[in-house]
């Protein structure tokens, strides 16, 4: 049983019949086209999958399964979009999924950090921040700011700043948020959330499928 | 101001009509006299022509309530010979402001009411199990006729659907037969559009999915009662249903134990 979680710009894959499985990454755009899984969730799953769950199925679930609280915020900030679930005495209380102002936040974080030559490892949180819609019209920030004698990195870093207060906002201003997605690994991202953060990492939605099929959920075949 | 409603009357009697839109809930006398004079109802609200929103730009922002974009998209391509519109409270100040611009810019009539009707005819569509798009395109078909709506079963409900029909009805397909319809939708098979009590009326003990147009004024209702309602998701859709709206319905359904 192969479970995978097709993302914009990274694939994650675990092969229960694996004698230890670990969960391995690959850019998604190196993903042989007729690779076929068992069951999967993510942007780019339909086409790859025999039985599809969806994200915010996923997302809850992985929660359920990693966080031993009855309340708790799980914010997925991934490659192209924000997506949260709330979760009140232990059941489902708000959910939201911004794919339109959200738009290609982390894509835009990963491609300023190799234009610029950046290593967010090493970068303090600036003070200030830009205010960001979509990582699109951030870039023109960015820009302008440059023009204005601001160092490059700091512009950026006020960007990545920008977009974190965003996110935080999106779920609601909680006093702590639990992160998945691909932004976890950006140190820089996760120090600029103005609350605490609990980073649970790349694998949440993962976890969440191996959750969905254990309670025997119904999936919902590909056609084809 | 608008009408009153007998001159509304006098018109429809006495002109030689045979296609006649329609734009949120007229009143029962209106619907009655169209009937009994054979009159085809265009309902301007629901997705009649297959032409491009874009041709509407002239007379109405794109940043505008979908619903009236597509009533001015109707109204502009199909051959009518008179448009009543409602513009009472039981619609809205932005249908007002339409009217306006149809009767400056159409050459055939437009009369505006204002629907203050309030005997209620049923909402047993609303509480019957039956598909939720099946559900939806009964009570917006029961708008052109002033017969009451039939005679349904009701059945014990396990979502709830708030909101107005909405223009992309694909938002729908997720519900299970079992949800039952709340909002101006009810008020609309009640033939009761200004029935605000109705309106804000929900059920607690099920999830409902609070919906309303985007940049429609019934978002801050829609939002404000899933607010206070212990199992919702509020939703605002604009013209056509995206994939992750879809997911987030269907997410909102499987999570909080519905079965489709």
């Amino acid at each position: 049983m192969i479970l995978a979680d097709f993302g914009t710009s990274y694939t994650k894959i675990l092969d229960l019949d694996q004698s230890q499985p670990e969960p391995t990454i690959i850019a998604t755009r190196e993903l042989d086209k007729d690779r076929r899984v068992d069951l999967a969730t993510g942007h780019n799953a339909r086409r790859f999958c025999k039985a599809y769950v969806n994200e915010l199925i996923a997302l809850a679930r992985g929660g359920e399964e990693l966080i031993g609280e009855p309340d708790y915020l799980l914010l997925d900030c991934g490659s192209r979009d924000l997506k949260y679930v709330r979760y009140q005495g232990g059941q489902l209380q708000d959910m939201g999924w911004n794919a339109e102002c959200g738009a290609s936040m982390g894509f835009t974080i990963e491609l300023l950090e190799r234009y610029f030559n950046l290593d967010f490892t090493s970068m303090a949180v600036p003070d200030r921040t830009l205010s960001v819609t979509c990582g699109v019209l951030g870039i023109s920030s960015i820009f302008d700011a440059i023009t204005t004698g601001i160092p490059e990195a700091e512009a950026v870093a006020r960007f990545v700043k920008g977009i974190a207060v965003n996110a935080y906002r999106f779920a609601g201003s909680p006093a702590k948020i639990y992160l998945s997605g691909g932004l976890c690994d950006n140190a820089l991202f996760v120090k600029s959330f103005p609350c605490d953060v609990v980073v649970l990492g790349r694998f949440v939605l993962l976890a969440g499928l191996k959750r969905s099929l254990a309670m025997n959920e119904n999936h919902y075949d590909q056609p084809g | 101001m608008p009408a009153t409603l007998p001159n509304e009357l006098l018109f429809l009697t006495q002109h030689p009509l045979q296609r006649v839109g329609i734009v949120g809930v007229p009143p029962l006398a209106v619907i009655q006299t169209l009937n009994t004079r054979n009159i085809e109802i265009f309902d301007l609200d629901a997705l009649l022509v297959r032409e491009d929103m874009e041709t509407t730009l002239d007379l109405l922002p794109r940043v505008y309530c979908a619903i009236l974009r597509t009533v001015v998209l109707n109204a502009i391509h199909l051959p009518l010979d008179a448009i009543v519109i409602d513009v009472g409270p039981g619609k809205c100040d932005a249908a007002f402001h339409v009217a306006t611009i149809l009767k400056e810019e159409l050459a055939i009539p437009v009369i505006t009411t204002i629907n203050q009707d309030n005997h209620p005819f049923g909402t047993s569509i609303c509480r019957t199990k039956l598909g939720l798009i099946e559900k939806m395109s009964l009570i917006t078909e029961g708008v052109k006729s002033a017969a009451p709506s039939g005679d349904y079963q009701p059945c014990l409900p396990e979502a709830g659907f708030w909101g107005v029909p909405p223009r992309d009805f694909s938002i729908l397909e997720h519900f299970p037969a079992t949800t039952h319809i709340y909002g101006w939708s009810r008020c609309m098979e009640n033939k009761t559009p200004a029935d605000t009590a109705l309106e804000v009326h929900c059920n607690l003990s099920i999830p409902t999915i609070f919906f309303a147009q985007t940049f429609c004024a019934k978002t801050a209702l829609a939002k404000h009662l899933a607010r206070r309602h212990p199992r919702a998701l509020f939703l605002d859709i604009d013209l056509h249903t995206g994939s992750s709206a879809k997911a987030k319905i269907e997410a909102f359904l499987e999570l909080s134990g519905v079965n489709r």
